[in-house]
């Protein structure tokens, strides 16, 4: 325009000039911030690397000794863990970082089969049957589980449940035989009882009202126990274990490990296979029961084969997780790098090794770098795990709307 | 979308196993979370509530008091065995006692039994037989209690006094003296002053015979309180566990961490908690907005993108490891090298601190903020940006005055979320910085009043610390419960936070989704 | 064990009370104002000990402060020689490489101070009949290398020929990179592996817990964790003799398993101290301060000891 005042242009410039800065800023803290966190695994294979090439007359430590059998010791333990053992000079040394993977993964499949079926029971339950007042609750619920800290969890787990389950190991034993026979008697008893009995305890809310059943359960295996531990057992389950499966039993065990960590776990787990099942197209459900299936038949043929990725995607993370939990195993664990498959006897993780071993180790040894290789190996595994569930969600979301379509 | 429709219609078949099989899960869990957090509160806020004093005679004669802690079944089926909190540490060297059940004559609950908190050597039990003072006058029997109370709380306000004396005008002097080589006239006043403070403190001994039948000699300038449990009314007791609460919230810790507060620690845990806010917010914000309003919206920013959300999956241990080599090492040591080259080679920012825990999780708790902004960001329609930019506004313009402003309360969720994350984190600042016992906040009056480089305290560490670390694990376990309590419910308080926050949220812009 | 423990306390509290009137009586008379910031940066078994005296001497001299940054022994030898502070706690003896790099420095070797002492313990739990382990049994139990020169590992109750606990013996140790269980590493298993069932514990209170719980357990902890669940067992030596690790044998020499835990000073030689270091010295040699360490469990010094040491730094040596 021929009338536009010359300051108008200027303050036009400058506010363009402004916003060209400001968006520049933006860019370079933007990239900025996203290297700083990618830097990570950079960082972790830089520090890595001088482990298998050494720049100096330092020895480069063998893949071999990292993975492979060493020497067997009197009990058969070919794998040992020993960075800090002084050696003669005809040693190999004890850097097998084998066992402590062996315990890593073996926590993390305990926690995963304790908190999968917890997990996804609770999902389907409240995505087919539970009612909307107590689903609503239900979810932040578990999202406060999901928030206490580890070192709660593993506190309780590590001094509190570990040795009540060693002194009761039969009534625990009685109480999972007894969960499921339990559970389904409480079923049946409430579909035997007067029809407005049923209506004061409605499935929608079983969640709640079977708290009370499971308690009595409980003391159900508390009185029966012993009983059971004298017919079958020879009076003491511990020691029946011990003589006749040979199984060694230590007080912070795997199973110790696994409940502590499936009781993490499983809030996780639950929300993403929820998120998966109430994300199915409603058009599919209904269909499905229009033709007269029941609701858990629906689950069954359309519910989980449409969520399937989802809920896949759901125990990945769950298993990621499960991998770099630390303060859990290293409180509830015991720290014996052992390779058994006996839920009752202690493991060792990397996580956990990482936590009490590096503060010692001066940076730039081999004990040092060998931790890192243990840091980067976490790293590369969950990143990778948590990638795939990514991809298999993103998927999983565009099917949905295809199938979908309008709803 | 909702599956379940709200309206059920009753179906003709039953549901099977299946469906109780999975309400059993959902109820387990509810269980497992619930006793969780009974069992903590329970511990966690019984311990403060005084307990009576058993006497307990033994079927050989021998007596003992004390409070009774927990009974664990003897192996093979021989009973059950008792133990009792006894004290007196410095008669027969242990404050505990193992009791088989079986050995007990009788247990009785006296009122005179009186426990005693001291300085040193932990608590005394027994029954009080006289107050002496120095010039040798005794008082006997409920008059010597009496005495007793009188004089401490006489003790404490002489405590006070010192403390604060020592504390505001004796130690700035010498923080003085140490940079100018001269020492305040008034420093030796009072010097003077506080040793007349402690000479009226000295005097006077407690003589306190014990259940075995032994006598024991206290100062009384030793003792920090007496109680007589089994003499107090429900009104005392209450009076004596809000008093506990209380010194358990503003007192440092005792005895290696087995007794006393947390007072440092929850210090340590909020500042350091801020500083990350501080780092992170601003970071995590720029992030998203490049993220979501400058990239363009191709392959490569939908890479990052997933990437940046599972770095939110990556165990935090790998964070404590990446700040321990990066900050702490790499530029830690290098800042000792370019600035505090006189004190090497002990290092000053080359070994964790409080700046390199609160920089870790403030990478730690970035995915989290640039998620969440995101999602905020994401909501916001189209239109909003739009309408803007065909009113002339920059897109500088546009961010600050109206993406922002509607993005906040995303921004807010997720610094909270951040920050209940980082509150329990506790591998990585086990690398990075947290100490067993910090006697010095990182606060304080001297220059520069906030010490980056010093260690802290940590809730979360100080439950690791006094359950594996400390002196007497027994005797630490109640403080554990108390502390994990605290730390739960400062948790729960800021999760309660994010959750109402965001739902206020979805109902404000629920309608105004981009698709 | 804890029997002679008792006597031991008992007699030392008769002599901490009759001596701590006296002492501070004494110190007041004194009455030179002394100020300053004492720094002392090391070891973090010896925090405790640290901070009870650093308090010990605020109620003599109010106008000395102690800052104590205790993040491990490692930590002490470079704060030294870099001169920053003249204190470095440790709970080992200096290796020749710190005590080189500070000689380089400064000119003159650091002064090394016996402070306490400390000692290792094997523990079971208070209702294990076990008297006492030999050298090689002690090995055997623990490691599979069997360095010390035992036939065979010792895995089970049964193999140390006791009827009562049965079933596999359940290991209780201290994490590797810690201090611990490098001596017991060293002393007791003739510096070879540990077996990879030893749990390890990241604090030796954690070891005596586990094995309070546990009546088939078998650890080794500080002496001054020894709580009454636990049953501190004696070392048997080859002739027979059982080596119980009380605290006059520890302080005697006696029991192998034992160190000292040291202060290490920056003194140039024919100096005195400054006023505020020498203050604190003065209280760690005393009654007192010994005092102190038998109340955080450890084990004073021998009184010849105490008094040589005193005579050294030219301190007072006289009614003390």
């Amino acid at each position: 325009m021929p009338d536009s005042s010359p300051p108008t242009a200027v303050r036009r410039r400058l506010r363009q000039g402004r916003d060209r800065l400001a968006t520049a800023l933006i860019t370079a803290g933007g990239i900025g911030v996203i290297a700083a966190l990618l830097a990570i695994g950079v960082f972790l294979v830089v520090e890595v690397l001088p482990l298998f090439w050494p720049a100096g007359s330092t020895q480069a430590v063998s893949p071999e000794a990292l993975w492979l059998p060493g020497e067997a010791a009197d009990d058969g333990t070919r794998y040992r863990w020993a960075p800090t053992a002084t050696l003669m000079s005809d040693e190999a040394p004890r850097i097998s970082l084998v066992p402590l993977a062996w315990g890593t993964l073996e926590a993390a499949a305990w926690a995963l089969l304790m908190a999968l079926p917890l997990a996804l029971g609770a999902a389907a339950h409240s995505s087919l049957f539970m009612s909307r007042p107590l689903r609503n609750r239900l979810k932040p619920t578990l999202e406060l589980m999901e928030a206490l800290p580890g070192v709660v969890v593993g506190f309780v787990a590590g001094l509190v449940l570990a040795p009540w389950v060693e002194r009761h190991l039969a009534e625990v034993f009685t109480f999972l035989v007894l969960l499921v026979p339990g559970l389904l008697l409480a079923g049946g008893i409430r579909s035997g009882l007067p029809p407005r009995w049923q209506q004061a305890v409605p499935l929608g809310w079983a969640g709640l009202w079977l708290m009370p059943w499971l308690v009595l359960l409980l003391v159900a295996a508390n009185w029966l126990a012993p009983w059971l531990e004298a017919v079958g057992f020879g009076g003491d389950l511990r020691r029946w274990l011990e003589l006749r499966l040979g199984l060694d039993i230590a007080v912070r065990n795997a199973m110790i490990v696994g409940m502590a960590m499936g009781f993490a776990v499983m809030p996780t787990v639950y929300a993403l296979a929820e998120d998966a099942l109430s994300g199915v197209p409603r058009s599919l459900v209904e269909g499905a029961q229009a033709l007269g299936a029941t609701r858990w038949q629906t689950l069954w043929r359309v519910l989980l084969p449409a969520a399937s990725p989802g809920i896949f995607s759901a125990v990945m993370i769950g298993a990621g997780r499960a991998v770099g939990e630390t303060m859990i195993v290293l409180m509830a664990s015991g720290n014996t790098a052992l390779m058994t498959l006996n839920p009752l006897d202690g493991l060792r993780s990397m996580a956990a090794t990482i936590a009490i071993e590096l503060p010692e180790a001066g940076p730039g040894s081999v004990h040092y770098q060998l931790l890192l290789l243990a840091a980067l190996l976490l790293f590369v595994f969950t990143f990778l795990v948590n990638t795939l569930a990514e991809l298999v969600r993103t998927r999983l979301r565009r099917r949905y709307q295809r199938l979908g379509g309008g709803s | 979308m909702r599956v379940a429709t709200t309206r059920r219609l009753r179906l003709p078949r039953g549901e099977g196993a299946g469906a109780w099989l999975s309400a059993g899960s959902v109820a387990l869990s509810l269980l497992a979370l619930l006793a969780l957090l009974g069992l903590l509160a329970m511990r966690g806020l019984g311990h403060f509530w005084p307990s009576p004093v058993a006497l307990v005679v033994l079927d050989d004669g021998r007596q003992l008091a004390g409070e009774r802690v927990r009974e664990v079944p003897l192996a093979h089926g021989e009973g059950l065995e008792r133990l009792y909190r006894t004290g007196n540490r410095d008669l027969d060297g242990a404050r505990w006692d193992w009791v088989r059940v079986s050995a007990i004559d009788a247990v009785s609950h006296p009122a005179e039994l009186v426990v005693l908190e001291r300085r040193r050597w932990g608590e005394a039990i027994g029954r009080l037989a006289a107050v002496e003072d120095d010039a040798g006058q005794r008082i006997e029997g409920e008059a010597a209690w009496a005495a007793l109370e009188a004089r401490l709380a006489e003790l404490t306000s002489l405590r006070r006094a010192r403390d604060t004396l020592r504390k505001e005008v004796i130690l700035p002097r010498v923080g003085v003296f140490e940079v100018e080589g001269r020492l305040d006239p008034d420093f030796a006043s009072a010097n003077a002053r506080l040793r007349e403070l402690q000479a009226a403190m000295e005097g006077g001994r407690l003589i306190l015979d014990t259940a075995e039948g032994e006598t024991l000699v206290v100062p009384l300038e030793q003792l920090l309180s007496a109680r007589r449990p089994n003499a107090m009314s429900p009104l005392d007791k209450l009076t004596a566990w809000g008093s506990g609460v209380w010194r358990f919230l503003s007192e440092g810790p005792r005895a290696a961490n087995t007794a006393g507060g947390v007072w440092p620690a929850i210090f340590g845990t909020v500042l350091m908690v801020m500083l990350m806010s501080i780092l992170v917010m601003p970071f995590g914000v720029l992030a998203a907005i490049y993220l979501n309003e400058v990239a363009h919206q191709g392959r490569m920013t939908r890479l990052v993108r997933i990437a940046v959300r599972n770095l939110a999956g990556v165990p935090s241990i790998v964070y404590g490891v990446f700040g321990l080599g990066v900050f702490v090492y790499g530029v830690g040591g290098r800042m000792d090298e370019w600035f505090f080259d006189e004190t090497l080679p002990s290092p000053t920012f080359g070994t964790g601190g409080l700046l390199w825990a609160s920089l870790t999780l403030a990478l730690l708790t970035l995915p989290v903020v640039i998620v969440a902004t995101e999602e905020g960001l994401a909501r916001i329609p189209d239109q909003q940006r739009e309408g803007a930019l065909a009113l002339g506004a920059t897109r500088l313009e546009m961010l600050s005055r109206v993406v922002l402003p509607m993005a906040a309360p995303a921004m807010l969720t997720g610094m909270i979320l951040a920050v209940a994350r980082a509150a329990g984190e506790v591998a990585p600042l086990m690398l990075v910085g947290v100490a067993k016992l910090a006697p010095q906040v990182p606060v304080d009056a001297d220059f520069p009043f906030l010490h980056l480089e010093r260690k802290f305290m940590h809730l979360g560490y100080h439950i690791f610390d006094a359950a594996f670390h400390g002196g007497d694990v027994q005797a630490a376990m109640p403080l554990v419960y108390a502390t994990a309590l605290l730390l739960v419910l400062v948790i729960l308080v800021l999760n309660l936070t994010a959750i109402f926050l965001r739902h206020h949220l979805s109902t404000r812009h629920g309608a105004l989704t981009r698709r | 064990m804890s029997a002679v423990l008792c006597r031991f306390l008992a007699s030392w509290l008769l002599l901490v009370t009759l001596c701590v009137p006296q002492v501070e009586a004494q110190a007041q008379s004194q009455a030179e104002e002394i100020a300053g910031t004492l720094g002392a940066v090391g070891s973090d078994t010896m925090a405790g000990l640290m901070l009870r005296w650093g308090e010990a001497l605020a109620r003599r001299y109010p106008g000395i402060r102690l800052q104590l940054q205790a993040s491990g022994s490692a930590s002490a030898p470079p704060a030294l020689v870099a001169g920053t502070n003249r204190l470095g706690p440790m709970s080992r003896p200096m290796k020749e490489a710190e005590r080189r790099a500070f000689t380089e420095r400064h000119g003159y070797p650091p002064r090394e101070l016996a402070v306490a002492r400390d000692a290792l313990v094997v523990v079971v739990h208070r209702h294990n009949p076990l008297e006492g382990l030999g050298r090689r049994e002690l090995d055997a139990v623990f490691s599979d290398s069997l360095r010390c020169g035992a036939p065979e590992g010792i895995r089970d109750w049964g193999q140390l020929e006791l009827d009562r606990p049965e079933g596999r013996i359940r290991l209780h140790g201290r994490n590797a990179a810690s201090g611990t269980q490098a001596l017991f590493r060293r002393v007791a298993l003739c510096g070879g592996l540990f077996l990879p069932a030893v749990n390890e514990h990241p604090g030796s209170a954690a070891v005596v817990a586990a094995v309070a719980e546990d009546p088939r357990a078998i650890g080794y902890a500080g002496l001054n964790h020894l709580t009454p669940g636990v049953k501190a067992v004696a070392r048997r030596d080859d002739d027979g003799t059982l080596n119980t690790p009380d605290p006059d044998a520890v302080r005697r020499g006696d029991y192998a398993l034992s160190r000292d835990l040291y202060l290490y000073l920056n003194l140039p030689p024919g100096e005195s101290l400054p006023a505020p270091e020498r203050a604190f010295i003065d209280l760690v040699l005393s009654p007192v301060g010994q005092a102190i360490v038998e109340e955080l469990g450890f084990v004073a010094l021998t009184e010849e000891q105490r008094r040589r040491q005193r005579r050294e730094l030219a301190l007072d040596v006289s009614g003390r």
